[in-house]
């Protein structure tokens, strides 16, 4: 890691781990939002990772905000600073400013044109939006004020809220070219919940590992036995997969971009199929180590694996990524396909 | 207390240095494999083809990382890493020199005598030596310290007795390294074991019957040694120090691309099989597959990145070998069932039917070669702080 990540890994682990307990998780997930928190992010710049210095941010690279991704997964941290930190960098790099206050991505591609009519479902945390982003069918950045949208509420299974967001003839507050793919968000949508998934994948192993280093049974710690430790190495394996993966994909957005057809959009799209292709195992068998106390709310493996089991969906589940890598295979054909996997 | 740090893999940039160098191994690889058949090339590190090592030889791309006093090239890990990961997922038969470049080479280069590495190197750098290793025996699979067969001093050398197995190529084999007991009174088992370079081309009272596996292939055997009388010199780094050189040398055998390369043939003979109208929910599958083909890639080239920087990769290379044998094994299932034609042997059906019959029965070995599966759990177990 370089000296900014390390900075950035430091200064997370230390705001998280002091904020977040099982009490706090229990209590946003009750309450929606955390106004201290957020306020505490904010202050930080984490939400700004990506933004200029100009601009009051950090001017971090995606591989920089790998760290705080990560972070935010290991930590179940129940706001949304990840899509903030998308829309911020969205709206700096289309040369509009960005309003105060958060910031929802809209993740459907809009209508073009004067003016926008949709429904855009799951849309994280909108309920606390001031203001949406989206992008329209030929990649014009567009924004919204929360006052234009109606709104339905909905949560996924972690209870993070997921609200369907309306728009009716709706004028965007501004508009500019992005230069990005019209269906860009849904794939920062998948980087970041790769991302996210890594971090989660560390906290289950983290959590059996202790758990059954604790735990004594027939006069033995549970991870003395082979059983035992071969779940955990499984564990272990996973999360290093899905976090090499996730962290190749950073990379890849940072080298080649989101526009054009050598972009990232290969890397991402098997971080997001092998993250969400990893819940599965990450998901049993942190609760098979656990027994019992592991299923209660009372503990906190379920904040981390009913994230995981959302997450795993939310922008492309990994049969989609699978089937959109499937077809690149398909076109590209076999005599090619170990230049594909090296390039 | 578990460091989840530890079980990361370090981001490992390739040299943009290495490019030409990969370019130039597909255009050879492109060249000399015309003439193979798709079910050759599935045997991959099974491979057996004298002519081919000898080829690469000739390019300079055999014993790439030892010394040039000994004829070899003084180039970089990585750039043997090159070499192999391309072999490997073209199907080159490389099997004839496979162990010598891996290890062998390697071993005799860190630990033997002056007048070992003279007589040894310049040959496995040509690609003209076969190397097989004598560890497993029949009391001693995973638990290799238990070895057996003795190695006594006498006036005139070592007299060998006892019998090793699973030896790759012993029969064809020009040399051997084997692991055995030198002090059987020593309290420790891995103690009193020491590492022998065997002629078993010169040496008398060394027998090899092949074993046949499963498909009634020979490529692996009971090696028996009666009264097997080495000269003195045969001692391969000091006595009494086996054990640690195994170790050293399993590291070699554990962290290279093959841990996850022995199918990939196998996937791109999968892909042009289902084409572009294949359904979505096979697409998904072989995608599926393609990112965890992609995955173990980058866990891999961290892995040489490690080396290259002296970093011990112990743990990572467990989980690449466990996670990337899982990957192999699935794989002729996988392919049956997406695109529902019977394997075959040799005798009958098509290229792919071929290709996946051989694969098929080969699969069972991937976790148990270099260490089973269980061992790398418990390897993995042990970096995680709970053994």
């Amino acid at each position: 890691m370089n000296e900014l990540q390390n900075m950035l890994e430091e200064s997370v682990t230390r705001l998280f781990s002091e904020q977040i307990d099982r009490g706090f998780l229990a209590k946003v997930e009750e309450q929606g939002w955390s106004s201290e928190l957020w306020d505490l992010v904010s202050e930080q710049g984490l939400t700004q990772v990506l933004s200029s210095e100009a601009n009051g941010g950090m001017g971090a690279t995606w591989a920089d905000t790998f760290v705080v991704v990560r972070a935010c997964g290991r930590y179940a941290v129940p706001l949304p600073v990840g899509e903030q930190m998308l829309a911020l960098w969205l709206l700096e790099r289309a040369g509009l400013p960005a309003p105060e206050g958060f910031i929802a991505l809209l993740p459907t591609v809009l209508n073009a044109g004067a003016t926008v009519t949709a429904e855009v479902a799951r849309v994280p945390w909108g309920r606390q939006a001031s203001h949406f982003v989206g992008l329209d069918s030929v990649g014009d950045l567009v924004l919204f004020e929360a006052a234009q949208a109606s709104l339905t509420q909905g949560q996924n299974l972690a209870r993070e809220p997921r609200d369907t967001v309306s728009l009716k003839d709706a004028k965007p507050l501004a508009r500019a070219a992005s230069t990005l793919k019209p269906d860009a968000i849904r794939w920062l949508g998948a980087l970041l919940r790769a991302g996210q998934i890594a971090g989660t994948a560390a906290a289950c192993l983290e959590l059996s590992v202790k758990y059954t280093s604790d735990r004594v049974q027939f006069g033995r710690a549970l991870s003395q036995f082979q059983a035992i430790q071969n779940h955990l190495a499984e564990l272990g394996g996973a999360m290093a997969s899905v976090d090499t993966m996730a962290r190749t994909a950073f990379l890849a957005l940072d080298a080649r971009g989101l526009a054009d057809a050598s972009d990232a959009s290969f890397e991402i799209a098997a971080a997001k199929c092998r993250a969400s292709d990893a819940v599965e195992l990450l998901t049993r068998l942190s609760h098979q180590v656990h027994g019992a106390i592991g299923f209660t709310y009372e503990y906190d493996l379920q904040f981390l694996t009913r994230r995981l089991w959302s997450w795993r969906a939310e922008f492309g589940t990994s049969g989609e990524w699978g089937e959109y890598l499937g077809r690149i295979a398909t076109a590209t054909g076999g005599d090619r396909l170990w230049a594909l996997v090296t390039a | 207390m578990l460091n989840i740090e530890s079980l990361r893999f370090p981001r490992y940039e390739q040299p943009a240095s290495l490019a030409p160098l990969r370019e130039e191994v597909r255009a050879f690889l492109d060249e000399s494999l015309k003439a193979y058949s798709p079910l050759v090339r599935s045997n991959t590190w099974d491979g057996f083809d004298p002519d081919f090592s000898r080829k690469l030889g000739a390019k300079g791309w055999m014993g790439m990382t030892l010394p040039k006093a000994y004829g070899g090239h003084e180039r970089s890990a990585l750039e043997r890493y090159v070499i192999v990961e391309e072999t490997l997922a073209a199907g080159a038969p490389v099997g004839f020199h496979w162990i010598a470049d891996r290890q062998s080479g390697p071993v005799i280069a860190r630990y033997g005598t002056e007048a070992q590495k003279q007589k040894i190197i310049p040959g496995i750098t040509r690609g003209e030596v076969c190397f097989c290793i004598g560890m497993s025996e029949p009391n001693s699979g995973s638990d290799l310290a238990s070895v057996k067969t003795r190695a006594d001093k006498v006036a005139d050398g070592w007299l060998v007795n006892g019998t090793k197995i699973w030896t790759t190529n012993a029969h064809r084999a020009d040399y051997m390294i084997a692991l055995l007991r030198t002090d059987s009174s020593a309290d420790s088992k891995h103690r009193g074991l020491s590492q022998f370079l065997i002629d078993l081309k010169a040496t008398k009272g060394i027998t090899a019957r092949p074993i046949k596996d499963l498909a009634g292939r020979g490529h692996f055997n009971e090696v028996s040694f009666v009264d097997a009388l080495l000269p003195a010199d045969a001692l391969l780094g000091k006595e009494g120090d086996g054990w640690k050189q195994v170790v050293a040398e399993l590291a070699f055998e554990r962290s290279g691309p093959e841990r996850y390369l022995s199918c990939f043939l196998l996937l791109s003979r999968l892909v042009d099989a289902l084409g572009k109208d294949a359904s979505p929910a096979a697409l998904a599958k072989v995608g599926a597959e393609l990112a965890w083909a992609v995955t173990l890639r980058n866990m891999s080239l961290s892995v040489a990145g490690m080396l290259n920087e002296g970093i011990d990769p112990g743990l990572q290379a467990s989980i690449v070998k466990d996670l990337g044998c899982q990957f192999e094994q699935r794989l002729p299932g996988l392919a049956q069932e997406l695109v529902g034609l019977e394997p075959t042997l040799a005798d009958a059906g098509t290229d792919f039917q071929q290709v996946l019959g051989n694969l098929m029965l080969l699969a069972p070995s991937f976790s148990l070669r270099g260490g089973t599966l269980e061992i790398l759990r418990g390897i993995i177990a042990r970096g995680l702080g709970v053994r």
